[in-house]
């Protein structure tokens, strides 16, 4: 039985909160916003670790309400929240799953791998459910400006960026729609939403996928400076931007097989005008294609070449560039030598992450197809134009075309040893002698005994059966 | 643009019933039966003749209730929740309504998608908001009456305990009525302010049809499961004979006929990706031999394809090249026969005939997914506000049960107990019933309660066999009686998912009367009297002198 009566206890009870409220305000202390350093114990550790919301990217009142009326049953309510996503998306909710997932990522804005788990299962995940390629398209598009926004709430987070890169450039050129997501890319096929085909949240300029993935590796890239990302190796990270900018000019090659003739019958007067000016953008196609494998080259290896790494997990912690000649191995050894590195480290260390990031391949790629006295763009050209020649029931100007393609393709294997066994200049040349060879039977005549490319043709008789197989198909 | 599609439930109202007299009578005469048998040893021999007294007292006293009695009791329960503050929810409720905006972003690609999520929010708010009141309240007002011995003022009186527990029953529904009433109204005027301009509201009226699959060489089979972790569809191959049969029960005669189909698409391979995959809809009479291509068209996924089909239809002779013209009711459409096992499991009014369509997909090596809900006739449409009304009337009968229950808690057990109990049986109901069941039914692997800690402890997935050892055989057997009494309690926790009416609302449907709303009626009466009974007998025993 208590001895004191109601006033005592009440007075009590007040003392002991103010007691108690003296370190609670020491300890929260908002900082003063002037200096970041002022405020309570805790103001000053979040300002030390940048875990402020303002620190951390750009503030959402919603969610920061919602984790204060939760208290402590975030956790628990972010769960349920995974459940339930999981189960519409088993059972093809696709509505209730997308509100789902905003209410998840509400209260889980800094949650770095619900980000990024929660847009692939958008991009990748739900559209290949749905049959219609728009259809398709409006998904990846909904993963992509899900990561975006990611990266506003998120303004430090490297990781982010590039998977929002990874969304508008891999995803958009590389699956099996990328000929339509390209194109949807820049002119959006929901023509009631956006009825003037820019969907201003993603490509307001309206430029290549490749292009604007490459501007988001390159804000990775300059996160990634200040903040580590925790995805792949510093060098294949680092790589992606100046590897958009090759997959663009690679893709410029790709799309000349869809400039056809049908693209411009609105715009001409005849048939002859449609094809004049199909066969004029598909050379513009070809110039354009050399430029950007030209800018590729230079960005590859002056600017993603020349940038310094580390080699990681080894006791030496050696220097290097990937692009590096003699020179620059012995500058790079006596930069270090006070730590005990050797040139043939170094060498050692540059030979390994070249090969990681296939470095060597896109260099001689790059500057073979921008190589004007070469001729690349040009063989590409020829073997193509002949082909449609060919198709077209013109079998001598597709011979003739044809075999200047061939020269050219023996020449490009001459000045660039490197690609004489690569797969895809091999595909070609043979798919350009093969050409050739039916132009031939069209003709009545026969294969001479000595040809450009006949080393290649006798090595790489295995990819005949089907190269033959696409000619039947007409592909 | 809608997902998956809702598939149509059939209620029988008589076999609900009898189910229901031989779960009552079962549960009563087991009762009865533990009352007079443990009443000998107490009272002896005249032990078993009280208690049927006693019984057949409480039971008059259940149907000889005076409706004036049970108004003022009734009424001083409302006042009661009036003057408890019950009706500051609406604060709650209002700033939910005022800030759900912000996490509600209009999608202004998919507006359709958006006024599903705008009616399963304010659903959901108002049945989150709605129900622990109401339970709160049902499960305090007797106990705290007890506890203030305000109820000796009431009991003194010419009262009876079973008007109290009814009378109390009608209180806390009333309340919940007034509350339900004023949200959805609020709710309706908050989504007709949120849809977005270009949607427009309004219900189907579906009929759907008995579902048959024929497989690929076009014998009577079954449809191909490509994978899909949900089993709601089935599959047929394209360019085969794999086809979907329905059988839809015509009520009148049109001049047209609209079938709505949402299919679902599957590649094997690429194909052509400029177009979706391709369904051909046929009406079939084989009684003479009459097959008539009715629609072809391309599967508008997760969305629906709406075929019109006009009363007579052109048909070209395949052999002959001569055109005739069909009439969908009196040459497709075959008499209702009540001798045909097919016709009798039709649900709905089949006075003008039966229709027979077939379904297949045109795409060779691909698939089309469907099930019985896909494919239905639809009729005129009905006003959103009238399915707004129904699945408000759905939030209502599911209140008026959880007060039922609470009330017939709180008449045997203290306040905490009664909440807990009704919480309980309230969540499994609404949330795992369906899983009480595959527990049940043995569909649910990974043992009892006591083998599911034991796995989780040790790490084994649930499709691992359990060792053969004392301790584990003890584990089974400790878990055998447990799932026994999951089995009988079953029969006890309602299934709460048939007042989820707000599902078809959402979807754009109107909510069924057979498949809806009368089985939501049912169980919320099938519920009262036992609960009435109980509450009775449980109050006439209840010490009320107790705290």
């Amino acid at each position: 039985m208590s001895t004191f009566n109601s006033r005592q206890r009440k007075t009590a009870s007040v003392v002991g909160i103010l007691v108690l409220l003296i370190p609670i305000v020491l300890l929260g202390m908002p900082a003063s916003g002037r200096d970041s350093g002022g405020g309570g114990m805790l103001a000053q550790l979040r300002s030390e670790h940048d875990l402020g919301e303002s620190d951390l990217g750009q503030i959402d009142p919603t969610s920061s309400t919602m984790s204060f009326v939760l208290l402590g049953m975030r956790g628990i309510a972010v769960n349920m929240l995974h459940l339930q996503i999981d189960d519409y998306k088993t059972r093809k909710e696709w509505a209730l799953m997308r509100s789902t997932t905003e209410a998840a990522i509400t209260l889980q804005p800094h949650y770095i791998a619900v980000w990024r788990y929660l847009g692939w299962n958008l991009s990748w995940n739900v559209s290949a459910e749905w049959d219609a390629v728009p259809d398709r398209y409006f998904w990846v598009k909904e993963g992509g400006k899900f990561y975006q926004r990611g990266t506003r709430r998120n303004d430090t987070v490297p990781e982010l960026t590039y998977e929002t890169g990874r969304v508008w450039g891999q995803k958009i050129g590389m699956s099996d729609e990328w000929r339509y997501f390209r194109e949807y890319f820049k002119t959006d096929p929901d023509s009631r939403t956006f009825p003037n085909g820019v969907d201003a949240d993603i490509n307001p300029n309206q430029l290549d996928n490749y292009l604007v993935a490459k501007e988001w590796f390159e804000e990775s890239n300059t996160r990634e400076e200040n903040r580590t990302q925790h995805i792949m190796a510093r060098t294949l990270f680092r790589s992606q931007a100046a590897r958009s900018q090759l997959s663009y000019a690679d893709a410029l090659q790709r799309d000349v097989r869809f400039i056809t003739a049908s693209r411009f019958r609105d715009d001409a007067a005849s048939d002859e005008e449609a094809e004049e000016k199909a066969y004029a953008a598909r050379q513009g196609n070809f110039a354009l294609a050399r430029q950007e494998w030209g800018e590729g080259f230079r960005e590859w290896t002056e600017r993603f070449g020349q940038e310094e790494f580390q080699v990681v997990g080894l006791a030496k912690q050696v220097l290097f560039r990937l692009e590096a000649d003699e020179d620059d191995v012995r500058e790079l050894a006596e930069r270090q030598k006070d730590l005990g590195i050797t040139e043939r480290e170094i060498r050692t260390a540059i030979d390994s992450y070249q090969k990681m990031v296939n470095y060597n391949y896109w260099r001689t790629r790059s500057q073979a197809e921008a190589d004007e006295s070469t001729g690349t763009s040009e063989a590409h050209r020829l073997v193509y134009e002949g082909e449609l020649k060919l198709r077209s029931g013109n079998p001598e100007e597709a011979r003739d075309m044809l075999v200047r393609g061939m020269a050219r393709f023996a020449q490009l294997i001459e000045d660039y040893p490197d690609l004489r066994d690569e797969d895809l200049t091999v595909e070609e040349a043979v798919w350009c002698v093969l050409l050739w060879t039916k132009t031939l039977e069209l003709l009545g005549e026969q294969v001479p005994a000595t040809f450009p490319l006949k080393s290649t043709w006798d090595k790489y008789q295995g990819l005949l059966p089907e190269l033959q197989l696409r000619y039947s198909r007409g592909d | 643009m809608l997902a998956m599609t809702l598939q149509p439930v059939s209620f029988d109202l008589l076999e609900g019933a009898i189910q229901w007299l031989v779960v009552f009578g079962g549960f009563a005469a087991t009762f009865l039966a533990v009352a007079v048998a443990t009443s000998i040893p107490i009272h002896g021999k005249s032990g078993p003749g009280r208690v049927l007294r006693g019984a057949l007292r409480g039971v008059i006293d259940v149907f000889t209730v005076s409706p004036r009695r049970v108004y003022a009791i009734a009424m001083l329960a409302f006042k009661e929740s009036v003057r408890r503050k019950a009706l500051l929810v609406f604060v709650v409720f209002a700033a939910l309504f005022m800030f759900a905006g912000w996490f509600m972003e209009a999608d202004e690609a998919r507006p359709d998608l958006h006024l599903m999520n705008l009616v399963a929010f304010v659903f959901r708010a108002m049945a989150w908001l709605v129900l622990p009141v109401v339970v709160l309240m049902s499960c305090w007002g007797l106990p705290e009456d007890i506890r203030l011995r305000s109820l000796h003022t009431v009991v003194t009186k010419p009262v009876r305990r079973s008007e109290v527990v009814l009378g109390r029953m009608l209180g806390f529904s009333a309340i919940g009525t007034v509350i339900i009433a004023l949200m959805a109204a609020v709710g309706y005027g908050w989504i007709l302010r949120h849809v977005p301009d270009d949607v427009s509201l309004f219900c189907r009226v579906p009929v759907y049809g008995n579902m048959s699959f024929l497989d690929r060489q076009g014998n009577p089979g079954k449809g191909v499961n490509v994978g899909d972790l949900d089993t709601t569809r089935s599959f047929i191959e394209g360019g085969t004979k794999a086809t979907a049969v329905w059988q839809f029960p015509l009520n009148q005669e049109s001049d047209e006929l609209t079938i709505e189909s949402r299919f679902e698409a599957f590649r094997t391979w690429k194909g052509d990706m400029e177009r979706s995959l391709r369904v051909r809809l046929t009406a079939v009479n084989e009684q003479a031999s009459l097959q008539v291509p009715v629609a072809t068209y391309e599967v508008n996924e997760f969305s629906y394809n709406e075929i019109a089909i006009s009363r007579s239809v052109k048909v070209t002779d395949e052999q002959t090249l001569e055109e005739s013209t069909v009439d969908v009711f009196k040459d497709l459409a075959v008499p209702f026969d009540p001798n045909n096992e097919t016709h009798q499991q039709l649900d709905g009014n089949a006075s003008a005939g039966v229709l027979t369509i077939h379904a297949q997909c045109i795409d060779r090596g691909q698939y089309i997914g469907l099930s019985s809900g896909d494919c239905f006739l639809r009729l005129a449409d009905r006003s959103f506000a009238v399915g707004y009304f129904k699945a408000t009337v759905g939030l209502w009968l599911e209140c008026v049960l959880m007060v039922v229950i609470a009330v017939t808690a709180s008449c045997f057990v203290k306040f905490p107990v009664a909440f807990m109990l009704t919480s309980a049986v309230g969540l499994v109901g609404s949330m795992a019933y369906s899983f009480l069941l595959e527990i049940v039914t043995g569909q649910q692997r990974g043992g009892g309660a006591l083998e599911s800690v034991y796995r989780i402890l040790l790490h084994m997935n649930e499709s691992m066999a359990l060792p053969q050892n004392a301790f584990t055989k003890a584990i089974v057997a400790f878990d055998k009686p447990l799932v026994e009494g999951l089995g009988i309690m079953r029969h006890v926790i309602p299934d709460l998912s048939v007042y989820s009416m707000s599902d078809w609302l959402a979807k754009g449907f109107d909510v069924p009367w057979n498949g809806m709303l009368l089985p939501g009626i049912a169980m919320t009466f099938a519920y009262l009297l036992p609960c009435v009974l109980l509450g009775n007998f449980s109050l006439r025993l209840r010490e009320l002198e107790a705290k």
